[in-house]
């Protein structure tokens, strides 16, 4: 493992069992290293493993073999209560479907990550203001996700993935459910919390959306089949 | 710890509030459960209350001596031909038994008392020796009782209870006045203190005192109902057997002769009444239990509702860093909140019930009670939330995610 590096993944596998003797292999050996700073693209057809691989690395899931460190910490060793922790405070997630909680303001949805963090209320209220300020929405912030448009959900959600400061923000084709002109608008954002200094990994189908990262990752049948940096 | 709390405790009310029409049926059961068991509670202790003082009126150190036991269930039919109790069995029992501190016999009937145009209807008319004093606990509040002349004579007078009293003087003073039991005329010489009623039932103010001979002459000479014997409280029970065989002599039975007549005390009552506080309470125990199950299954049955209902919710919450921990106290909360919350409407509707209660008889609601009824129905949301929540904790963040 080089040092320095955020991430490391080395003979990563990940099979689903599906009834008695049926497998699924949907991860076959993944071994890659994600240094700070970095902003990936991971490319492949349909069902190559994309999600299962950042679902892995986001903590939502553990691989079936196989080692993972993030922060040199053993993640492929932790359970559930450590995996929550590490979510918590280390990954922030962006889905394709938003995963907003419905009946909660556009603020409480942001402010979530730190209720679990254990972060009193005016402190968080106020970061949660910052956060959604950031992602334009300072306007938004009591509107509930219905009132709001799928684009500015999608901000929303990048908002509550910024909030905790995490060490690397994880999007699994953010723009899969907006249409272009929002899609554009959703990776200005992204493009901007890597100038930032943000560690970004970004699921996408679309080639003028991976052309933004500094590296492509291509996924085939569970195996890396093509590893580049520009 | 605290923040989460608060979160969890948060997303409790607003999941509550949001189901409140299936929160509030299923909260059903758990309010009779608790109504049940603290009404009941309230019952039973206005009933001991009321028991405690009705009991004062009977000494525990005074014997009954009848033809047949209070609560017994001896054949009636043998019991029917029992010889009648004899007034000479007063003496003869002060003569042969040692522990007999004073003895009188009661005979009893109800009797109109008029007085001008006042009357009152069922007063409890007793014939009685000048002993009644010490073996009752009834006293004199003004005149006085008879004497044993005037008992054994047969005198016209009576002593009337407050009640009586009060029906017929008012505001008149009663003694020395001229009151009718029937067709005949009494002159009233002393009024009893308040002895209050029997729990709560019948008032023991409603009656008249008579001296036996005067009883005998004027009324029917139907059969001694029975005969009241103080013995020394230390020596109650000895006092007892000693009062049977001194009886046994007097009946002329033979040793192998079963008792034909039966000594009672106020213990039987005690031990009556006890039974009957078992039967209301098992009564009571028993609705609460079955109800507080019914509404535990229906509390757990609509907690598995809500976890399946917010699947996706949990999955979020967990992808944001949400432990099982922290996702299991958010639905045991919930479940905890509805029950303690029927508790609470159980407890404010067995107040109302405990005020149409106290109407009948005086009778509080037990502090203890209330609050163990209240700790109960907290438990049962415990109890009931515990399987539901456990599978929220435990569900997939990515399952929960994907769930539709
Ligand atoms: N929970 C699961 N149970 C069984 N098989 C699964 C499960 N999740 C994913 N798979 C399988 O694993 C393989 C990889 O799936 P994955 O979702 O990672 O693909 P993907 O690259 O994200 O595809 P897409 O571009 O369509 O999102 C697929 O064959 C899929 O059927
Ligand atoms: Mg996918």
């Amino acid at each position: 493992m080089t040092p320095g590096a955020l991430i490391s993944l080395k003979g990563v596998t990940k099979v689903y069992e599906i009834g008695e003797d049926q497998k699924v292999h949907a991860l076959r050996g993944i071994d890659a290293e994600i240094t700070a700073g970095d902003y990936i693209s991971i490319m492949g057809p349909s069902g190559s493993g994309k999600s299962t691989l950042m679902n892995i690395i986001g903590c939502l899931d553990t691989p079936t073999e196989g080692i993972y460190r993030l922060e040199g910490e053993m993640v492929h060793e932790m359970d559930d209560n450590q995996l929550a922790s590490i979510r918590n405070r280390k990954i922030g997630f962006v889905f394709q479907t938003f995963n907003l909680l419905p009946r909660s303001t556009a603020l409480r949805n942001v402010e979530l990550p730190l209720i679990y963090a254990g972060v009193p209320v005016d402190e968080r209220r106020e970061k949660a203001e910052d956060a959604l300020k950031k992602v334009g929405l300072g306007d938004r912030m009591d509107h509930k996700p219905n009132e709001l448009s799928g684009g500015q959900c999608q901000r929303v959600a990048i908002a509550r993935a910024l909030i905790t400061n995490p060490s690397i923000i994880l999007a699994d084709e953010p723009t899969g459910n907006l249409d272009s002109k929002t899609g554009v608008e959703i990776m200005q954002i992204l493009v901007s919390l890597q100038e930032a200094g943000n560690t970004i990994v970004l699921v996408t189908h679309e080639q003028y959306i991976a052309e933004h990262a500094n590296r492509v990752i291509k996924l085939l049948d569970g195996l890396i089949s093509d590893d580049t940096s520009n | 710890m605290f923040t989460r709390f608060i979160e969890n405790l948060r997303i409790a009310i607003f999941s509550i509030f949001a189901n409140r029409l299936r929160a509030m049926l299923t909260m059903l059961g758990i309010i009779i459960g608790i109504l049940a068991v603290t009404l009941m509670g309230t019952l039973i202790s206005g009933l001991d209350r009321s028991f405690e003082k009705s009991i004062s009126f009977m000494s525990r150190d005074v014997l009954f001596v009848t033809k047949h036991e209070w609560f017994g269930d001896e054949d009636w039919w043998e019991v029917r031909n029992r010889r009648n109790l004899k007034p000479e069995y007063v003496e003869k029992i002060k003569n042969l038994s040692d522990y007999v501190l004073a003895a009188a016999p009661l005979i009893a009937r109800t009797t109109t008392v008029r007085y001008r145009d006042k009357s009152v209807m069922a007063v409890q008319t007793n014939g009685t020796t000048e002993e009644y004093l010490q073996v009752s606990t009834a006293n004199i509040e003004t005149g006085r009782f008879f004497t044993a002349g005037e008992s054994r004579s047969g005198a016209p007078v009576c002593i009337i209870g407050v009640d009586v009293a009060q029906e017929l003087f008012e505001n008149e003073d009663p003694l020395g006045k001229k009151v009718k039991f029937g067709p005949h005329q009494f002159r009233v010489i002393g009024v009893t203190e308040k002895q209050g009623k029997f729990l709560g039932l019948f008032s023991l103010d409603n009656r008249a005192i008579i001296p036996l001979g005067t009883f005998q002459k004027m009324f029917a000479r139907r059969g001694w109902s029975q005969i009241m014997v103080k013995v020394p409280a230390e020596f109650v029970s000895e006092a007892k057997d000693e009062l049977t065989s001194v009886m046994r002599r007097i009946r002329g039975l033979g040793p192998r002769d079963r008792n034909d007549f039966a000594i009672n005390e106020q213990e039987a009552f005690r031990s009556q009444y006890n039974t009957i506080k078992l039967a209301i309470g098992g009564t009571g125990v028993f609705i609460t239990i079955l109800s507080l199950v019914v509404g535990g299954i229906g509390i757990m049955n609509i907690m598995f509702v809500s976890v399946k209902e917010r699947t996706k919710e949990i999955g979020v919450r967990k992808a944001l860093g949400a432990t099982p921990k922290t996702i299991m106290s958010q639905f045991l909360l919930e479940a905890v909140i509805i029950c303690g919350f029927a508790g609470l409407i159980g407890l404010v509707l067995s107040w109302f019930g405990s005020l149409v209660i106290n109407r009948f008889f005086p009778s509080t609601m037990p502090v203890w009670l209330a609050a163990a009824a209240f700790l109960l129905s907290l438990l049962v949301g415990i109890l009931s939330g515990l399987a539901p929540s456990y599978r929220a904790a435990r569900l997939h963040p990515i399952d929960a995610l994907r769930y539709e």
